[in-house]
Formats: structure tokens, sequence, C-alpha cells
């Protein structure tokens, strides 16, 4: 019924990886470097279900399910940590946030 | 099927690279919520229809709307992206990506992964016994495993799969008697590791064991169910019977019926009689010329062989006719629900010799094996296997909960610039003990004291 194996899947999540950790280095914007890790997660969550799919087994399943929790979790605090920044320097670009730099 | 693909994998990456590439923050948010809608479809693809279906809900949904509303909160739309010292970054993270891409590819590039695939982990497999031997009280039946051919010097070691516990392996010898099986006993399947199995089937007589009935080499694929059905054929002689049960779960809306016919001298169908309540023949008058209306769900099912039946969620006067028309046995009211797997074993009753024979429909239930990827089948490895990092993510997920109830405390700023000015006021005030201690003059008193207070006021600004 299925006729695309599981490379073309991973191959895509590889793809959608590469891309979010370009955005994490590229991009200056705190919210942005947010959406960029959600995408990364996003990718390993494909290749989990790919593989799941491939063994036949449903775990991979349950650790997506875990990883979207988990995702969940990491967006609220990190968020929150973000209005709080703004609310302090007016700005949430990460390059002017140096005041734990050595 | 591939263009499909194709064309969701490129409408995912053009979504991800126009997220990367937009200076507004809240193009970049709406292009993420397209990428994830496109994994979505391909959790579909992938056979994970609960993983879809929670991808749409919590990730384009949930976590999407609290993106979008702290960018428009913040009022941070317009992204500055400017900073010309960390432009050298960029550059290094597409170099980076393309490296990670070629070393990531190469592996998939030369058939690595195809070679070496290894065949998935055998997981269970199910067995269980139905006695179906009429008016055998006395009679039990035993089931053992003579080993699963584990050839070394050409010992072939045992193992016994029933002993009447749910562990079924234990470590019994061959010849031990496993486990009585009453009349009409049957009990839930046991779990055993899939792989080849040679089953013997015997029945016992009044604690002398019989040969074996049936001694068949099997393979106990992985999630597949069998049942050995003991039966008395035509002779009075115990017969026994390996049969592969169907346990995928039914189309929706429907129930699995699978019929064993254990009354060796009888052809048995199984038919639909709508309000037509039961006599002893189908037949509308003596001669047998007409019948009345009934629809055949089974035809004609010989001794010793099973056949199954979806049926649509309802009620059901269902009727046992043997071949020549006369009905044995009838199932008014039998109330089919849905998603149920039921096998239903038609035996003969004991009864007294020479007296009219009655039949039985023996039932015996299935548990459906969910479909893969569905929410069932999810929720049962979530919740039996996963049971502790389970309630880890729920601990997880009420400490951030209270840390983002605490971090959003409208006061938290004001409140630490408070307990920060504090201190530093409760370091100063010793030091004025200290200067009137060291110069010897009253300093805490009078004027002088006013203006060590003020000068003090001023050098904690710095």
């Amino acid at each position: 019924m299925n006729p695309i194996g599981t490379e073309p899947y991973i191959v895509l999540s590889m793809v959608l990886f590469l891309m979010g950790a370009l955005g994490v280095l590229m991009r200056r914007n705190a919210i942005l470097l947010f959406m960029s890790v959600e995408l990364m997660l996003n990718s390993a969550n494909l290749a989990l279900v790919a593989f799941a799919r491939e063994w036949g087994q449903v775990n991979g399943h349950v650790f997506v399910f875990f990883v979207m929790t988990v995702a969940a979790a990491e967006v609220a605090i990190g968020l929150a940590l973000i209005v709080n920044i703004f609310r302090e320097r007016q700005s949430i670009n990460i390059d002017e946030l140096r005041q734990m730099q050595g | 099927m591939e263009w499909l693909f194709l064309v969701v994998s490129f409408v995912a990456v053009l979504a991800a690279g126009m997220m990367l590439t937009r200076q507004n923050a809240v193009h970049s948010a709406l292009f993420l919520i397209v990428n994830f809608g496109c994994v979505a479809f391909l959790y579909l693809m992938l056979d994970a229809p609960f993983l879809a279906m929670v991808q749409v809900t919590v990730y384009t949904g949930a976590i999407m709307v609290l993106f979008l509303f702290v960018i428009m909160l913040l009022g941070a739309e317009a992204t500055t992206d400017t900073s010309g010292r960390m432009r050298w970054l960029g550059f290094a993270g597409t170099a980076v990506a393309i490296i990670l891409l070629l070393i990531f590819a190469f592996p998939l590039a030369s058939d690595m992964l195809t070679d070496e695939i290894v065949e998935p982990p055998e997981t269970s497999a199910r067995l269980r016994v139905i006695n179906a031997i009429p008016g055998g009280d006395s009679e039990s039946v035993t089931i053992m495993d003579m080993g699963r051919s584990i050839t070394l010097e050409g010992i072939v070691t045992g193992s016994v799969l029933f002993d009447g516990t749910d562990d079924a392996l234990d470590d019994l010898r061959i010849d031990d008697v496993v486990y009585d099986y009453g009349r009409d006993a049957t009990q839930h399947y046991t779990v055993l590791p899939a792989g080849e199995y040679n089953v013997i089937a015997g029945v016992e007589l009044a604690g002398f064991a019989t040969s074996p009935l049936l001694i068949e080499a099997v393979t106990l694929t992985a999630d597949s169910a069998h049942s050995v059905v003991f039966y008395e054929n035509v002779e009075g002689i115990v017969d026994v019977v390996l049969m592969e049960d169907d346990v995928s779960a039914p189309a929706v809306g429907k129930m699995r019926l699978t019929v064993f016919n254990a009354v060796t001298d009888k052809q048995v169908s199984l038919i639909d009689i709508g309000q037509y309540t039961t006599r002893g023949s189908l037949c509308e008058d003596d001669s047998c010329s007409s019948l009345i209306p009934h629809r055949v769900l089974i035809e004609e099912l010989p001794a010793g062989q099973q056949t199954s039946l979806e049926l649509e969620e309802g009620s059901y006067n269902l009727a046992f006719v043997d071949q020549d028309q006369a009905v044995l046995r009838t199932l008014a009211d039998y109330g089919a629900e849905r998603g149920i797997i039921e096998t239903r074993v038609f035996v003969r009753e004991p009864g007294v010799p020479g007296s009219e024979p009655s039949y039985r429909a023996a039932v015996f239930n299935a548990i459906a094996i969910p479909a893969f990827g569905s929410p069932e089948a999810v929720g049962q490895v979530l919740f039996i296997e996963y049971v502790l990092p389970v309630m880890l993510v729920g601990m997880l997920l009420l400490v951030a909960l209270i840390g983002v109830i605490v971090l959003a405390r409208p006061d938290a700023l004001a409140q630490a610039e408070r307990r920060r000015i504090n201190r530093r006021r409760r370091v100063n005030r010793p030091l004025v003990s200290v200067i009137s201690q060291q110069t010897g003059s009253d300093v805490l008193s009078g004027d002088y004291m006013a203006k060590l207070t003020g000068g003090s006021d001023d050098s904690a600004d710095d």
C-alpha cells in the first residue's frame, strides 16, 4: 500500500534538521531561534516515525509523543524567559544579550 | 503515492526555507505552521494517524499560537538581524550544514542502510487451547512444545507451552502434565516468543495420556494468534486441529464472527432468519418445496474447519442449520457489538445415548490486536510499557507550569531590583559605624551623619 521506503523520509528529515540548525546559527532573533529549534525537533520526530514503521514497532511513536511533550514545556518556559528579557532590555536580539559573556 | 510524497516534502522544505529567510517574525511563524502541517501529512503516510492528529493539535495548534501570541505581545515583528559583527556565522553555518548533509547522505547514497538491514526483532505470538470434546468431563487435553529444534549436537530442547499459569515457559520437563483443560475450557491466549514450534497435542483419559494426536511443525509469526481445537469426530475419536485466528481489528462498525464446526457428521450453515421465529426446519411446509426467507452467512461448513465473517453492528436472529435444512440451534437476538472478535465452536451437547442430540455454539472471545499506529496501539504501549516515563513527563510539565507562572509574575523584575537595592543598603550601614570607630568622632549624630548618609547614597550608584 505504501511503496515509499524509509530512506526518502530520512533524507527529508535530514534536510529539515539542517535547515533548523542553519536557522539557529544565522538568525539573531530569539523567537526565530526557538522556531528553528522546533523545526529540528520535528525533523527528529519524522525520522523516529519513519523508523517505527520500518521496524513495525510502536515504541518510536511513544518517543515522538514524549518529544512533543518536552517541546511544549520547553516552548512555554523559553517564551516566558523571552518576554522577561524583552521587558528588561527592550530587545530580543541575542547578540545584545552579552552580560553573561566572560 | 510517490508524487504525493514529493509534493508534500517539497512544500515542507520550501516552507522551512521561507521561515528562515523572512524578516517579519509573524510570516516566519506562519510558514512554520505550513511546515508542521506537511509533517503531519507525512505522519499519515507513515501509518501514524494518532501522531498526525497530535501534531496538528499540539504543534500547529498550541505551540504556534503561543509563538504568534508572544511575537505580537512584544511587537517584535520586525527583527533586528543586522548585526554586522556576526555575519560570518551565517556563512559558517551554511558551510557546516552542507558538510553535514554530505556526511549524512553518504551512507544512504552508498546503500549502506539497505545492505545491513536486519530482520525486525521477533515479538509475541499467541496460542490458545479450545476443548470442544462433548461430555469429556473426565478428559483433559494437554499440549506441549517439543522444542524449537535448537540443534546442538542433535539435542532437542523442549519446553512446555501451557503449565496453567501465565509464565508459560517455565522449565518443566517435557513429560510433565501440563494443564488440564476441562470441557469447553479455554484460556486466554498464552503469549510466546515468535518462532518455529513443534506443537504436540494429546488427550489424557483418567490419568493416562494417549499418544499425541497432533504433531505439527508450525511457524508462529509475530502478532499472529493460533487456536488448538479439540473435538470429537463422527466415530467418537478425539481429533485436534491447529488453526490460525484472524485477530486483526474488524472493519469500523463491524464485529468478526468465526465459526468452527466441531460436529463431524453435519455440514453446518449459519443463516440470518430475520424476523422469523424458529422452528424445527427452514421449510415453509412439510414437503420442503419452499424455504422461509433467510440470508446465508456461512454455507455448508464441513467438520473440523472454520470460517469467519464480519457482521454489521446490530441485533440478529441467527440459526445453525444442517445440509437438510433442519435447524440445529438458534441464536435469538444475537447482539453484534462493534470491534468484538468472537469464536463460536459448534458442538454436540453430551446427552443420553439414543436420544435426540442437541447442539450448542460455545463462545470463545478473542481480543483484537489494534492496528499499527492507531490510538489503541500507542496507548497500550504508552500506559503499559512506559508508565514511569509518562509520569515523569507529567511531573516535567507540572514543573514547567510552575516555572512559567513564577517567570511571568508582573512584578518579578521590580522585586528583584528592590532586593538588590536593599542588599546594598544593608552593606552600607555598618560602614558608617566603622568610620565612626576609626575617626573617634560621633559621626552617627548631627550634620555629619546627614552628610555621610547622603554620600553613601551617591556612592551606591556606581
